[in-house]
């Protein structure tokens, strides 16, 4: 499996590593720092699953995965954020967003839904 | 949240010094609250009913609850209610100042009943921590109905409060609230805008940063770097981003955040109706600023 871990902040890329690697060391991860990066990386590496934040410098997580899914109509992308407000979700849901996981992230939300594109 | 502000006033009124304050909230989790101290509190006896009742334990060789009931201090049900209390954090705070030595019980209890009057909280509220209690504790202190965005600002604070508690730790005491002035160092900024335009930074010296961003991150960070800042960041980020849902749950209006940005020193020009709310750590002051 092939998961893109993308948000401009390296503390959050870092525990999500760590998360991911709790659940399967032997996930191979990417990373972008922002959303152009992200739809770059996706174009090329085509992962299985994408742990995207909304905000961003350069461009935001939100346009990232309009692009993402213009490109991929079967894409998963999560849509992550501490802004976790029914406006947001829906809007992301709406938007094709696989799921979405709220900050502070915690490990069992990631195994979960790491479990959910594994089925 | 009690305890905080408690912390507060025993700085304040300069009955304990901030080492003390300081060394006791590193040590509280290891106190054994004691009679005297829980009945104090509960305003069932005096300190001086109290150094009576040690006095004679020592005489007797004597339970000290069992003394207190001789004594016709207390009765036996409020001896086991008292024990069977779980304490509130202020207490444990109290009972830590005078383990140590730094404060009598008397002056404990002039100290605790004090505070109770000067923030108009009965023991009920204290206890039950509720969310219109806190309210009324940060309202009291920090007096923002004096200012513009006063019931948001509480609401930021309170929830500020929460967030230093659940991700950074307890040990902490709120200082008196200043205005924005000169220029600052090390600062992190989030805009938020929307329903409605605010500013948020922190800014503190680098050591209590890294020290901070080490508890936030529950690891040993040393060095004053990107990722250190990146930590400082992200809790600014998570706890403006819980106050977005709230205030979207609560009123219905929808916030954005903007991404954060690092500056190693910045101007306060523009921020004229800043407040600056410095919180006391035992590592050092991290300052909270807050424009609506």
């Amino acid at each position: 499996m092939k998961i893109l871990i993308c948000d401009d902040s390296m503390f959050v890329r870092k525990k999500m590593k760590d998360a991911i690697k709790a659940v399967d060391p032997s996930i191979e991860m990417l990373e972008a720092a922002n959303g152009r990066q992200a739809v770059e990386k996706y174009k090329s590496e085509k992962p299985d699953l994408v742990f995207m934040d909304i905000i961003m410098p350069e461009e935001s997580g939100v346009d990232a995965l309009s692009e993402i899914m213009n490109t991929d109509k079967n894409a998963k992308v999560v849509m992550a954020s501490s802004v976790g407000t029914q406006e947001n979700l829906k809007q992301a849901i709406l938007m094709g967003a696989y799921d979405f996981l709220q900050k502070p992230i915690e490990n069992a939300d990631v195994a979960r839904i790491i479990a959910k594109a594994s089925e | 949240m009690f305890t905080q502000f408690f912390g507060n006033y025993l700085l304040r009124k300069q009955l304990v010094t901030a080492e003390q304050l300081s060394e006791a909230f590193k040590t509280q989790k290891g106190t054994r609250m004691k009679l005297g101290v829980l009945a104090i509190n509960a305003g069932l006896m005096t300190a001086e009913q109290v150094e009576k009742a040690h006095i004679e334990q020592q005489r007797a060789d004597k339970r000290i609850g069992e003394v207190m009931v001789d004594m016709g201090y207390l009765t036996k049900d409020q001896v086991e209610d008292l024990f069977k209390t779980q304490p509130a954090g202020h207490l444990l705070l109290g009972q830590t100042l005078v383990d140590k030595g730094y404060m009598t019980n008397a002056e404990f209890e002039k100290a605790i009943n004090a505070y109770k009057a000067e923030a108009s909280l009965s023991d009920p509220e204290i206890k039950n921590t509720d969310e219109a209690s806190v309210r009324k504790l940060i309202n009291n202190f920090y007096n923002f109905s004096s200012r513009g965005g006063s019931v948001y600002m509480t609401n930021y604070v309170s929830l500020l409060f929460k967030n230093l508690i659940r991700f950074i730790g307890d040990d902490f005491v709120p200082m008196s609230p200043c205005s924005a002035n000169s220029s600052i160092k090390n600062v992190i900024m989030q805009d938020i805008s929307g329903g409605m335009n605010m500013t948020s930074l922190v800014y503190a010296e680098k050591t209590a940063l890294i020290e901070f961003a080490s508890r936030f991150a529950k690891e040993e960070l040393t060095e004053d770097d990107e990722y250190t800042q990146a930590c400082v960041s992200e809790f600014i980020n998570l706890h403006n981003g819980l106050f977005a849902v709230n205030i979207s749950n609560d009123t219905g209006m929808e916030l954005q955040l903007e991404p954060q940005c690092y500056y190693d020193e910045m101007d306060m020009i523009g921020l004229s109706r800043a407040c600056v709310l410095p919180i006391n750590y035992s590592f050092g002051t991290i300052n909270f600023v807050v424009q609506i």
